[in-house]
């Protein structure tokens, strides 16, 4: 049947993977050793244990190389493991970094921000004028004040005092003209009577 | 289509994206970024009705998902969408001064120290909801036009929020008040009143905070209140967000932007969709296998980025 067709093919590859033709030669040597054993001559028998002897030597050959293979299988299935743990440790390393640089990233975010928050209200701050500066303007504005005022309080008592002395002198004037519209008077007064007295003499 | 909204599951395989007929698609990013992903992959694992409106807004809690945009917020749970059960778990509409018309809700924020949830937007008061109770505990006044973003300073902790009134305002949660303005149009280093004056996205680091929109993308030291840098763009940016030393925004335009904190443009890197309107980072510790950016805006599909550099590929309603 097909099926087991296949299953012969499978157990015919494995066994005969590589083509060399050990399964044949098996089988080979299995005809020559009977093939020696009804051998007529001498010499016949001679020759088949040699053919016999150079297969075998073959078959172990092939079955050394075989071995030899499989070794080397084994070690570099070891050697890859080897590798493999290793890249795992690796890549456990690398997401640790990974992490860490995150939490550098974040911290030197807030920084970066804090500085940019400085850095605009420095700005700010950099339009007023400095403390120092406004102080000083201060000082100076406020003797200039002082000065001021003490300028225009003598500047007042002057002008007090003027007040004072024209008020004087003009209530002087006032009297004097009164004084001098008195005299005038009684002098009219004085005039008319000696004319009256003189017009009407009296006996 | 427009896709206005994206949020991660907690377990951070699953991406869900909201849009403006108010459906709600769950992606799978685990299946999408798996190296044997097809391209059903990238078509949602579930697609379902959640709103009569646009869905402009979605978080995610550790269990729930909460989305909002009509006027009302809807909570569901994840664990139940993914099982393909689409059913509202609840929903509650904020008090409203007015009950004529309900105004649309365009962000929500959570704040996990007090387990409550912020919502802010077309009333122009951000309400605060107990996730718990599910009671409305406050309301802050002070913007004078309707809010487009938030954004948590967890140090403080401050919400902050701005709006079409151009204001960015900080309000303190525990005395409900508002502590501090800035006013960025006022700002001519980074006022463009072509394009008028309105805030559309905000995001903050603490002591910094990023906001664009009408006027450019701009940098603000927030205790001094002093704008540092001027992002050189002139298309405005519809979302901001901080990412390690750099900014990254979106906007008008297809390209995500990646900015250093020095103004300078590190890398500009194209989308698929005509302009973007949401960013999503997805930085879920269990699933560091699906730590993508991904981006959606203008178009149905939303692109993700596995190594920001590029995109990679996109999911598609």
């Amino acid at each position: 049947t097909g099926l087991s067709d296949h299953e012969v093919i499978r157990k015919r590859l494995l066994i005969d993977g590589d083509g060399a033709g050990d399964d044949r030669r098996i089988n080979l040597l299995v005809k020559s050793f009977i093939k020696w054993c009804n051998s007529g001559s001498q010499e016949e028998g001679y020759s088949q244990y040699q053919r016999m002897l150079s297969t075998l030597s073959q078959c172990e050959f092939s079955m050394g190389k075989t071995l030899l293979v499989y070794d080397m299988n084994l070690r570099e299935m070891e050697n890859y493991e080897k590798i493999y743990k290793e890249i795992e440790c690796s890549i456990a390393g690398a997401h640790e970094k990974i992490a860490e640089c995150k939490k550098q990233i974040l911290q030197a975010k807030r920084i970066r921000k804090n500085r940019q928050e400085y850095d605009a209200l420095a700005k700010v701050i950099q339009h007023h004028p400095d403390r120092h500066e406004t102080l000083k303007e201060l000082e100076a504005l406020g003797k200039e004040l002082e000065h001021l005022s003490h300028i225009k309080e003598s500047v007042e008592d002057k002008l007090e005092l003027r007040r004072k002395q024209f008020h004087v002198l003009l209530s002087t004037i006032h009297e004097l003209q009164q004084t001098l519209e008195n005299d005038e008077k009684l002098s009219e007064v004085e005039d008319a009577q000696e004319t009256i007295m003189e017009a009407d003499p009296k006996p | 289509m427009t896709v206005f909204s994206q949020s991660v599951s907690p377990c951070g395989k699953f991406l869900a994206a909201g849009n403006n007929y108010g459906q709600i698609a769950i992606f799978s990013l685990s299946a999408a970024l798996s190296s044997e992903a097809k391209e059903e992959s990238k078509k949602p694992m579930v697609t379902f009705h959640a709103h009569d409106g646009p869905v402009y807004s979605m978080v995610s809690t550790d269990r729930h998902l909460l989305s909002a945009g009509d006027g009302e917020v809807k909570g569901w749970l994840w664990a139940e969408i993914l099982k393909k059960g689409c059913k509202e778990l609840w929903r509650r509409q904020p008090p409203y001064r007015t009950s004529l018309e309900v105004p649309e809700i365009n962000a929500l924020l959570l704040i996990p120290k007090e387990n409550s949830l912020i919502l802010a937007g077309g009333d122009c008061q951000l309400h605060s909801m107990d996730l718990e109770t599910g009671t409305f505990t406050r309301a802050l006044r002070g913007h004078t036009d309707y809010i487009h973003c938030l954004a948590l300073r967890e140090r403080s902790p401050e919400v902050l929020s701005g709006g079409e009134d151009g204001a960015v305002r900080l309000w303190d949660l525990r005395t409900a008040k508002e502590v501090q303005t800035i006013e960025v149009y006022k700002h001519e280093e980074c006022s463009r009143p072509h394009n008028g004056r309105w805030i559309g996205c905000l995001a903050t680091d603490s002591d910094w905070m990023v906001c664009g929109g009408g006027p450019a993308l701009t940098l603000w030291h927030l205790r001094s209140s002093t704008p540092t840098t001027v992002f050189p763009i002139r298309a405005p940016q519809k979302h901001v967000t901080f990412y390690q030393d750099l900014i990254l925004s979106a906007g008008q335009g297809c390209y995500v932007n990646h900015w250093q904190l020095s103004g300078e443009l590190k890398a500009q890197v194209p989308g698929s969709s005509p302009g973007l309107l949401s960013l999503s980072l997805n930085q879920q510790p269990a699933a560091p296998e699906c730590k993508v950016l991904t981006a959606a805006g203008n178009s149905c599909r939303v692109d993700v980025f596995t190594n920001l550099g590029y995109r990679a590929f996109s999911l598609s309603f």
